[in-house]
């Protein structure tokens, strides 16, 4: 390990670093909600400052299995931000509930670590531990509210399949490094164009890939390996399904970029098609069942599987040879993220006094109590839908169009795919809509009195819906977006 | 040609306007709204002082605003304006004025929100009008569905949610279809540009190419046209993508009505001008058969249809489908004067259908009803209002010496030149117009008082002087275009021939009788069908079988 070694991973450290420290002030101040949250959102801050600083090169260290490219430096700064919003949505919620605040922000410090560690990897062992890091807290969180029934079924249920497609997944890898004998990611993508230049894939590397793929489907909850999401998101805190309905996903989907695309990036003629079916099929199921929810957690949740599969439609669009499949599937990790944090923090926000469920009822005649809460999350819901010009719709565009693109190409299943996702969105807006029109234009059933929200939850909305509005008009993000794609394709 | 100027004060005026109206309290919210309409309106107006009419000139884009925006896929912030878009955007600046002076009384609740709602849909439906990037415009295009969808959907009627829903699903699904084909069009011009996107989403560099350059290829021609047709025809709407339409109306409140039949429906119209016929000139031509039978058949539809309807929205609402369909048939000529007439119908239907709905709008804030039969002998009631609802009901008949006449008369002398079998077909369906605007004009205005009328007593009071300054404009309109078409002619004589010059003038489509014959059996079938499923008392529309039970009621 060499100086340069560490400058190369300090947002890493620093990231470790403030978990500790906001352990000790947990120790310090035991029960004091205010110093773990101040010291984990400056510590974020600096994080993401070391982030961005260091990211200006790119840069490996230890020995080749761990690297900063412009794809490391977007991620990490999704993934801050993501648990930066998480942090700011969870007190309000939390608190009435008597759960702690601390434990909540460190968890999450830890995930952010792992997807971080994800997003650095380039080499398959690092990748797997980061993913471990990463989704081992996810289990914690998922149950995190232990008297509740929900809560422990959930967190039970993503445990177990969480557990199983890790293995599965570990299982896949055994198989590349088999075939590969090298577990640096640079070295298996050469050894396997080698392998396959023949043109053919040996039945011990098809099982491999199936095994991966099936461990990575399961990450992102692509269809048909969904099962755990709706259970695990509903039952799961809401600041918390929240954040599981982005941060694991963004970070499976790092995992998907890192494996799938550069070491497997030979290879992607294959796993094309398997991407198409799986595309189809996650958009279509997830808004079909989504359309007959009543409660929103659970229809957010089945929306989420359907925005898996529009991400889907990115990777497809780069198998069949767009790199800009992989620059909207980046776009569409960061505006998924804000604009589902909002989503989920709003209704947080409602479920501020206990017992308040989120069945469709509870929003009704919204705009009356909570004229605020109710636009925010019109903004958030429409930019789900995908209406111009809210972050949403620039996502959507842009996976259709490398969709588009490839199917000029002459690789005609992109079209077929661009179509499906284009009358998916249509359908999907039936279900957005619906909690809109139980806001605007229903009344409520039991008159219930406003409810005052805590600052932080404010600012974080604030901040959300400002990135929801105005992200497809800051200039520089689609370059960004586009180094960062190039870094890998 | 570069930087911010009138059309986007035009455009973003509005905005700023529900801004403020969003700040401010509830109580300042009318007057700031009407005042940012009427700020938008004004400059409009000044677009039409500074507007170069000249044959030469009449047809290229003026006042063109060029900025760049996401340069990696050359997509830029482009406004323009020639003859077509401006005589719309007037017609929308003008109704939306309109629009919202004539809320200030039927709208109450969360009247904050409605003016914020209704500055941006004037923001959207300008936007389209003005938009010269196919990005851009479609950005506008779904900007109008949100405020539409919240407009119908709060202050609508009783069945407001299930029209509003049907209204966003089957323009959404037009629309996003159309996506697709813009983002196709544009990938094949970069390809044939080498991978250059400067220009790919440009609707002049495009149009370049698409009519003197190398062109589309058919294919592409042919899916991009489909879809874009969808988006087109469900707006407009073409028969059989209307029956969004008749709901969204007679649930809309008034305004939402004016707005939906005066400035929606012509974004169809306009998409199929501006877009279709430039780009994808050699589609259009295939695509122009299948249309022109779609057009003559929501003609004669929309008529017979309207003919048989209980309730006077509904009425107004199925005669716009009827007028609608002289727009597309006149645009899928090919010829000029159809194409002009298409203009001028488009720009007529607005005023007139737009009064026509204000009207409506009238009487039912006195009644509180709209079924025909319980109306009855107004004018001897209401006599003013029932003296103003018959000079748009004439118009909309197609009266000479009023503009609705001049519309429906050029397109049919222009189609009567290509295809005279469907002008004699469409020019019998202007009697049939005529009979169901008069004959619900007959059953309304005279006659008896109806006893559900009489039971309202002093309530029903005659039109008043604010009622009567919202009309006033359209009615002036709609006789000054009546008497001097050559006014809005002389506008829009340039980008007709742009146009047409695109798509290709001269080349006749030639429709078989044989396929019109089988149109109309078409149109018979839906029509049965229609008219069997209509609950068989509300078809005695008149006199005194309709009479009896509102005499009941009202004695009650």
């Amino acid at each position: 390990m060499t100086f340069a070694d560490l400058v190369t991973i300090a947002p890493l450290v620093g990231a470790v670093a403030v978990t500790a420290v906001v352990l000790f002030v947990d120790l310090a101040w035991p029960g004091r909600r205010g110093p773990v949250l101040v010291t984990s959102l400056a510590g974020l801050a600096v994080v993401g400052l070391l982030t961005l600083v260091t990211g200006g090169t790119a840069a490996t260290a230890f020995g080749g299995s761990y690297k900063v490219d412009d794809l490391t430096t977007f991620l990490d700064i999704l993934f801050v931000g993501i648990v930066a919003l998480t942090i700011a949505f969870g007190p309000d919620y939390l608190k009435p509930r008597g759960l702690p605040v601390a434990e909540f922000a460190i968890v999450l410090l830890f995930a952010m670590t792992g997807a971080m560690l994800i997003a650095a990897s380039a080499d398959l062992l690092v990748l797997f531990i980061g993913l471990e890091l990463m989704v081992l807290p996810g289990y914690l969180l998922a149950g995190y509210h232990k008297s509740d029934g929900y809560s422990t079924e959930g967190a039970i249920k993503y445990f177990l399949l969480g557990s199983f497609s890790s293995a599965i997944f570990l299982f896949g890898l055994a198989f590349v490094w088999g075939l590969t004998g090298t577990t640096r990611i640079a070295g298996v993508a050469e050894d396997l164009a080698a392998l396959t230049a023949g043109g053919s894939v040996s039945p011990g590397l098809a099982m491999g890939l199936a095994f991966m793929t099936t461990g990575v489907a399961f990450k992102i909850a692509a269809v048909p390996f969904h099962y755990w999401t709706p259970d695990a998101y509903q039952g799961s805190p809401t600041p918390v399904t929240g954040y599981l309905s982005v941060g694991p996903k963004v970070g499976a989907f790092a995992l998907i970029l890192r494996l799938f695309v550069e070491a497997l990036g030979p290879l992607k003629a294959d796993w094309l098609a398997v991407v198409v079916v799986l595309a189809v099929l996650t958009m279509t199921l997830g808004n079909l069942v989504a359309l007959t929810q009543n409660n929103v957690k659970r229809m957010l949740a089945y929306s989420s599987i359907a925005h898996t599969g529009y991400m889907l439609v990115g990777l497809a669009a780069f198998a069949a040879g767009r790199i800009e499949g992989l620059e909207g599937l980046l776009y569409y990790g960061a505006a998924y993220s804000v604009m589902n944090l909002g989503a989920f923090a709003c209704i947080a926000a409602l479920q501020k006094r206990a017992g308040v469920t989120s069945n469709l009822d509870t929003f009704a005649g919204l705009i009356r109590r909570e004229p605020i809460l109710s636009i925010l999350m019109t903004v958030f819901l429409l930019s789900l839908t995908g209406i111009p010009p809210l972050a949403g719709f620039f996502a959507k565009m842009y996976v259709i169009l490398a969709a588009v693109q490839a199917s000029q190409d002459g690789v005609t299943a992109l079209g077929v795919l661009a179509v499906v996702a284009v009358l998916n969105a249509a359908a999907a807006a039936f279900y957005y809509l619906r909690v809109v029109v139980y806001m605007f234009m229903r009344e409520s059933a039991t008159e219930q009195p406003a409810q005052v929200h805590g600052r932080l939850l404010w600012s974080g909305l604030i901040v959300a819906t400002i990135l929801t509005v105005f992200l497809g008009f800051i200039p520089g993000l689609f370059e960004v977006v586009g180094a960062a794609a190039r870094a890998i394709g | 040609m570069t930087g911010v100027g009138i059309l986007s004060a035009v455009t973003f005026v509005p905005l700023i306007g529900a801004l403020v109206v969003a700040l401010l309290p509830a109580r300042y919210a009318r007057a700031i709204a009407l005042a940012a309409a009427l700020l938008a309106w004004l400059a409009s107006l000044l677009l039409v002082i500074g507007f170069v009419a000249t044959p030469q000139r009449g047809g290229l884009f003026q006042y063109v605003e060029e900025i760049s925006w996401i340069p990696l896929f050359g997509i830029e912030y482009k406004l323009g304006v020639d003859g077509l878009s401006l005589v719309l955007v007037v017609l929308t600046t003008t109704l939306t004025w309109v629009s919202i002076l004539a809320s200030f009384k039927p709208i109450q609740t969360r009247i904050k929100e409605y003016m914020v709602s209704f500055l941006i849909l004037e923001v959207g439906m300008t936007g389209v009008f003005l938009a010269l990037d196919a990005f851009l415009f479609y950005i506008f295009w779904e900007i109008v569905l949100v405020p539409m969808y919240l407009i119908i959907g709060i202050w609508g009627g009783t069945n407001r949610i299930y029209a509003t829903i049907k209204f966003v699903l089957y323009t959404l699904v037009g629309s996003l279809l159309m996506l697709v084909a813009i983002l196709a069009t544009a990938f094949a011009y970069q390809a044939a540009h080498g991978g250059s996107w400067a220009g790919a989403f440009d609707f002049e560099v495009l149009r370049q190419w698409a009519t003197q350059g190398g062109g589309f290829d058919s294919t592409l021609q042919l899916l991009a046209f489909a879809a874009f047709f969808l988006a087109f025809a469900i707006k407009v709407p073409m028969f059989p993508f209307h029956t969004w339409l008749p709901d969204a109306h007679v649930e809309a409140p008034t305004a939402g009505s004016v707005i939906l039949a005066g400035v929606l429906l012509k974004l169809g119209g306009y998409g199929f001008i501006r877009w279709t016929l430039s780009l994808y000139p050699d589609a259009s031509h295939t695509f122009a058969p299948v249309i022109i039978v779609l057009s003559l058949i929501a003609i004669i539809y929309g008529a017979v249809v309207a003919l048989v309807q209980p309730d006077l929205k509904k009425l107004v609402a199925y005669s716009s489908v009827s007028h609608m369909g002289f727009v597309t048939l006149g645009i899928f000529v090919f010829q000029p004067q159809a194409m002009a007439g298409a203009i001028l119908q488009m720009i007529s239907h607005g005023l007139i259908t737009g009064a026509l709905f204000l009207l409506v709008g009238v009487i039912y804030e006195r009644t509180h009803d709209r079924t025909i039969a319980k109306m009855g002998g107004l004018a001897a009631r209401t006599p003013v209002y029932m003296a103003i609802f018959g000079f748009f009901a004439f118009a909309s008949a197609g009266l000479p010496g009023l503009s609705g006449f001049v519309g429906e008369f050029l397109t049919l002398v222009g189609t009567f030149a290509t295809n005279p079998w469907v002008a004699a077909v469409a020019a019998f369906v202007m009697i049939l117009g005529a009979a169901y605007l008069l004959w619900m004009f007959q059953r309304i205005a005279f006659g008896e008082v109806s006893g559900f009328l009489a039971g309202l007593g002093h309530h029903l009071t005659d039109i008043s002087p604010v009622e009567i300054l919202t009309l006033a404009p359209l009615g002036a309109l709609v006789v000054a275009f009546g008497l001097f078409p050559g006014i809005l002619l002389t506008l829009i004589d340039g980008s007709v021939t742009v146009a047409l010059r695109d798509a290709g003038t001269g080349t006749a489509i030639a429709i078989d009788p044989l396929v019109v014959a089988l149109g109309l059996g078409i149109v018979a079938a839906a029509v049965v069908a229609r008219v069997a499923t209509l609950p068989f008392g509300s078809r005695s529309g008149t006199g005194a079988g309709a009479a009896g039970p509102a005499t009941a009621e009202s004695g009650s």
